[in-house]
């Protein structure tokens, strides 16, 4: 089959499953929310409450548009389209299985590690097209942390990159199979560049601890203070589908990917994938928002050296024991 | 007054789409529409969105229903900060003349479909500060309410059910339940604010501070720039104060005997002089400046023919640190004449003159920014001199 007809239709597919696992993903934060703040959360609308997502879409659907007189309409109404299509873009490298990959690229952690970057600039776009002070300083807070935080994520993929001796997403969950996952051996590396991904990876999608570029006792809502209706649908969208695609990559550099006990296979990848969305919503729950400036400090004073510690231990590793 | 008479009930559809009204107009779809009906209402009731317009203790109880006794959640509502993401703007507190247009504004830039509950007896009617002269009597007299949720506060079961009354209000609109209000004309006045609306033919697209101040309001009799009054100088001939407590100076400036019903009235002429040197004595806080307002033949001593219609300005300064002593006096001076300000000499002193302006109408000579402080800045009164009505409902907006 032709590669590109082949990308599309496996690109299609898992885009589709990634938008469906999100209404799985709002309801279990929803509920776990509310498990943890002993409430019981949505159970209206149905017992489960598993309809809530729907429902809410559907009113986002029906409210009306308002796009405020001052903005710069093009950017007002395409940062949050963009924005969902960065997010999206990342899981074109991701293997879900030896099969399931979008587009196997050579350089694929250099492609995640790329657009990941990009898609601070829907969020800058949202912030300054809204013409609000508030989306402002969001956006403002939003390219200082996302552009601080680029340092230790980079030296943190470089670890699996390192030891598998490749760029390709697939060589590295390939390398794992055939040696350890990276978080079991050389755990010393493994563990200390996974925890690095993972606040990394948390605060390039400013979810909470990191969430102050929309830090609502601040700045009202952030970037998405002057949307309305589906639009702020698509960024409480883009959120989720941040946190989801963000575990898939660190299941695939850190995990083993779709390799596990009982031999390789997509159901492997789901359920890494869903204990670490549930860790990140554990996390989200339990933690208060940093300040600005200690975000600043726990980046370049501990996690940019730990991040430069691991890549050279690595090295030395790769070197004189592997 | 007749605000609820003048209600219309409004014959709205609902949801407008081209498709829909396809749907509508072609035979055999109908029960396409009424499916769909119920599917957008259903979206709709299930995920009310709240923006807490909070303003008192209401705003407790409105807290406490999302949190895990009653769980608001429990049926899709989540508390929004931002108007444009909200659904229903609860109005929960005692909402102020000042407040009131703010409150509009807020209500303004929240997207179609929207609704509105007012939460306790303060955002129904005013409840007891109902004739008082800056609150607003109901916000029904400016926002369309849906729902009534009374009490005082109302507990959250009260807000929940609140809740539930408003979605069967919403599963029932389309057969014509949306209640539209008819503004009081004569509290709109009271509740408009200085920038003109949008519709407002004289609103030009940027807005100096000074065309707010100067815009036409109808209930504006006094200009909204800052009241120049010039400084005037003390008289030449007086001879500076030269003692160097204050039981001296006082003596200086002709009081011997310290009066048993107030502050020692001193002479308006040398009460910055007197303030001058009380500074320089180590008198460092100025603690407050309270004006009352005499009408004529009445004064500290009761009924007293004698007197005209003045002001008296009575002024509290104090050291600081250990062993605190405190220096009051009083200036009386007929309605028509200025106070000599004391803001030259305490920072302080500017605010606190500006609310005695506000709320008495003293009028303070060589003032740099004699504006209202705690009314709206177009407001026509001094509700704290004696003539105006304590019962506010015979005030003139009512």
């Amino acid at each position: 089959m032709n590669e590109f007809v082949r990308g599309g239709l496996y690109g299609g597919g898992i885009i589709v499953g990634i938008m469906s696992s999100l209404l799985f993903v709002l309801w279990a934060e929803r509920k776990m929310a509310a498990r943890m703040q002993s409430r019981i959360g949505p159970n209206i609308i149905d017992p489960t409450g598993f309809l809530q997502a729907m429902s809410d879409v559907l009113k986002l659907l029906q409210k009306e548009d308002i796009i405020p007189e001052k903005a710069d309409r093009a950017l007002f109404n395409l940062a949050p389209v963009f924005g969902a299509a960065a997010a999206l873009a990342v899981a074109a490298v991701v293997p879900f299985s030896a099969s399931i990959v979008g587009a196997d690229l050579d350089v694929g952690v250099l492609y995640l590690l790329a657009v990941g970057a990009v898609s601070v600039l829907p969020v800058f776009a949202a912030g300054w097209g809204s013409n609000n002070k508030f989306a402002l300083l969001g956006a403002m807070r939003a390219i200082a942390q996302s552009v601080s935080y680029e340092v230790p994520l980079v030296l943190a993929a470089l670890v699996p990159v390192m030891l598998a001796g490749s760029m390709k997403v697939s060589d590295i969950v390939a390398w794992q199979a055939s040696h350890h996952w990276l978080v079991v051996w050389p755990f010393f590396l493994g563990v200390p560049a996974f925890v690095l991904f993972m606040l990394a990876m948390l605060a390039e999608s400013n979810r909470i601890p990191f969430d102050i570029p929309e830090a609502e006792s601040e700045l009202v809502a952030g970037i998405t203070t002057e949307y309305s209706g589906m639009k702020f649908g698509l960024f409480y969208m883009t959120e989720y589908l941040h946190t989801v695609i963000a575990s898939a990559v660190a299941a695939s550099l850190f995990l083993g990917g779709f390799d596990g006990p009982g031999g390789p296979g997509i159901w492997w990848m789901v359920i890494k994938t869903f204990v670490l969305v549930v860790a990140i919503y554990w996390l989200r729950w339990s933690l208060l928002r940093f300040r600005s400036d200690q975000l600043m400090a726990l980046c370049w004073r501990w996690l940019v050296p730990s991040g430069v510690v691991l890549v050279v231990a690595t090295a030395l590793w790769v070197v004189f024991a592997a | 007054m007749a605000v609820k008479e003048q209600r219309t009930i409004d014959t709205g559809t609902g949801f407008r789409h081209p498709l829909y009204q396809v749907m509508l107009e072609t035979p055999g779809l109908t029960v396409g529409t009424a499916v769909l009906d119920d599917l957008l209402s259903w979206g709709l009731t299930n995920s009310m969105w709240i923006f807490p317009m909070a303003t008192s203790c209401c705003g407790i109880e409105l807290m406490a229903t999302a949190a895990s006794r009653v769980d608001i959640d429990r049926m899709g509502v989540i508390v929004r900060a931002t108007p444009r993401q909200a659904d229903v703007m609860v109005v929960a507190g005692t909402i102020t003349t000042k407040m009131a247009p703010r409150v509009l504004k807020l209500w303004e830039q929240m997207p179609e479909p929207k609704w509105c509950i007012a939460m306790g007896s303060c955002a129904i009617s005013g409840d007891f500060y109902r004739n008082l002269y800056s609150v607003v009597p109901g916000i029904d007299t400016f926002l369309p309410v849906d729902v009534y949720v009374p009490g005082c506060p109302p507990n959250p079961e009260a807000l929940m059910h609140g809740m539930l009354r408003l979605q069967e209000k919403v599963k029932r609109q389309k057969q014509g339940e949306t209640v539209t209000p008819e503004p009081n004309p004569d509290l709109l006045k009271i509740t408009r604010p200085s920038v003109p609306r949008l519709n407002d033919p004289t609103r030009s697209t940027i807005q100096t501070i000074e065309q707010e101040r100067a815009s036409t309001n109808p209930t504006a009799d006094e200009a909204c720039a800052p009241l120049v009054v010039a400084a005037t100088e003390p008289p030449p001939n007086l001879a500076p104060l030269t003692a160097a407590d204050f039981e001296g100076l006082l003596k200086e400036l002709g009081v011997t005997t310290l009066p048993p019903d107030g502050p020692p009235i001193i002479p308006a002429a040398q009460h910055l002089e007197l303030a001058r040197r009380l500074k320089g004595l180590g008198y460092h806080l100025l603690v407050t400046i309270v004006a009352s307002h005499w009408p004529a033949g009445k004064g500290r001593k009761g009924a007293d023919a004698a007197e005209v219609e003045h002001y008296e300005v009575a002024y509290a300064l104090r050291t600081v640190g250990q062993g605190s002593r405190v220096a009051t006096w009083a200036v009386k001076v007929p309605v028509a004449e200025p106070v000599l300000t004391l803001s030259g000499v305490f920072a302080g002193a500017d605010w606190q003159e500006r609310e005695q302006y506000d709320l008495v109408g003293v009028k303070f000579a060589g003032h740099p920014d004699l504006r209202r402080l705690m009314l709206t800045e177009n407001a026509s009164i001094h509700p704290l001199r004696r003539e105006f009505p304590a019962d506010a409902a015979a005030a003139p907006w009512r």
